[in-house]
């Protein structure tokens, strides 16, 4: 799974070499990162439930959306919440790319899912992460640049 | 390959919850030690040859016959071959060390190794034996207890800060020998 040190190791083994002093300063620079993404994570994982229902309520407030379908939004909302908890542990889009990502698009093609609702709701999350009050500004960046490759893969 | 962190978030995954405040204060201790795992795979980095060559020699010269024909690292070919397994294990083991997790060394070196020895006829005996002298060399090199060249010449005590990582490492090494043996 892609992470800050797996980046290295895939790179160092590619080249059948042994780490060496550019690979320790690219582990170096991501465990410099680890205390303001685990800020994040740790916040995120606090209130995930008040954030899903938070940004539901927003979406489905306007009236654009059929309300049945609300109990899944809120379900795939959670889900992609989560594993971007995970990404922020990780320090990379590993577990996004594995688990959230790859043929979200043929998913939603298929069964006809507007991804409208979704970007809505991430994209609400984002203008919603207050500092100092939610996180530090450092772990907020590392959130809001995972609710932005979330909308990305989405749109 | 799964690394601390990401073999964290599988066996959340696999429970679907997300990773809170107790998980977390594993990781961060683990990010807490990023350092002295840094210095021990530097150590590992810098003593290669020392680790990895010396250990096929040491094998060799307890069993003279390797290298008189119809001995197993006879002719070069073989022993240069035994020479490149033996960086090649260890290049895996320091890997695993820096990520923390064992994954790397199971995915890409130990599946299949064994087997692969057995069918080209290369003596499990010795092949445990060489790692077995990587382990006690790298341990010794991490550790600061080698009476050869020091890897952490002028910084004093951080031979001893590198206990528990050698300890880490010494059970790679342990993976390699039971799953060769």
């Amino acid at each position: 799974m892609k992470s800050a040190v797996t980046t290295v190791i895939t790179a160092a083994d590619a080249a059948g070499r042994f780490p060496n002093l550019s690979d320790f300063e690219a582990v170096k620079a991501s465990f410099a990162r680890a205390a303001a993404r685990m800020q994040a994570a740790e916040k995120l994982a606090a209130g995930i439930d008040n954030v899903t229902a938070d940004a539901l309520n927003a979406v489905y407030k306007g009236g654009k959306y059929d309300q049945t379908t609300r109990d899944k939004c809120a379900r795939d909302i959670h889900h992609y919440l989560r594993l971007i908890n995970y990404c922020l542990v990780v320090g990379g889009t590993g577990p996004l790319d594995e688990w959230g990502i790859a043929g979200i698009r043929e998913v939603f093609r298929t069964l006809g899912i507007p991804t409208t609702a979704y970007i809505e709701a991430f994209a609400y999350i984002r203008s919603r992460v207050c500092v100092p009050r939610d996180m530090d500004q450092q772990a907020a960046d590392e959130f809001k640049a995972l609710l932005d490759y979330v909308i990305n893969a989405l749109s | 390959m799964l690394d601390a962190f990401s073999r964290a978030v599988v066996s959340a995954d696999a429970k679907g919850v997300c990773l809170g405040s107790a998980e977390l204060a594993a990781l961060r201790r683990h990010v807490a030690d990023a350092n002295i795992r840094i210095d021990a795979t530097n150590a590992i980095s810098q003593n290669i040859s020392c680790i990895a060559a010396d250990a096929v020699s040491g094998m060799v010269c307890e069993n003279a016959g390797m290298t008189q024909p119809g001995g197993n690292c006879y002719p070069t070919r073989r022993m240069a071959a035994c020479l490149r397994d033996g960086e090649i294990i260890l290049r895996y083991v320091s890997y695993a060390l820096l990520a923390g997790d064992p994954s790397v060394l199971d995915d890409r070196c130990l599946n299949g190794l064994k087997e692969t020895y057995l069918a080209l006829g290369v003596p499990i005996k010795s092949a445990v034996r060489a790692v077995t002298i990587m382990k006690a060399a790298t341990v010794a090199i991490i550790t600061d207890t080698n009476s050869g060249p020091s890897a952490f010449k002028d910084v004093s005590g951080k031979g001893s800060d590198c206990k528990g990582i050698a300890a880490e490492a010494a059970s790679y090494f342990d993976r390699v020998i039971s799953s060769l043996s």
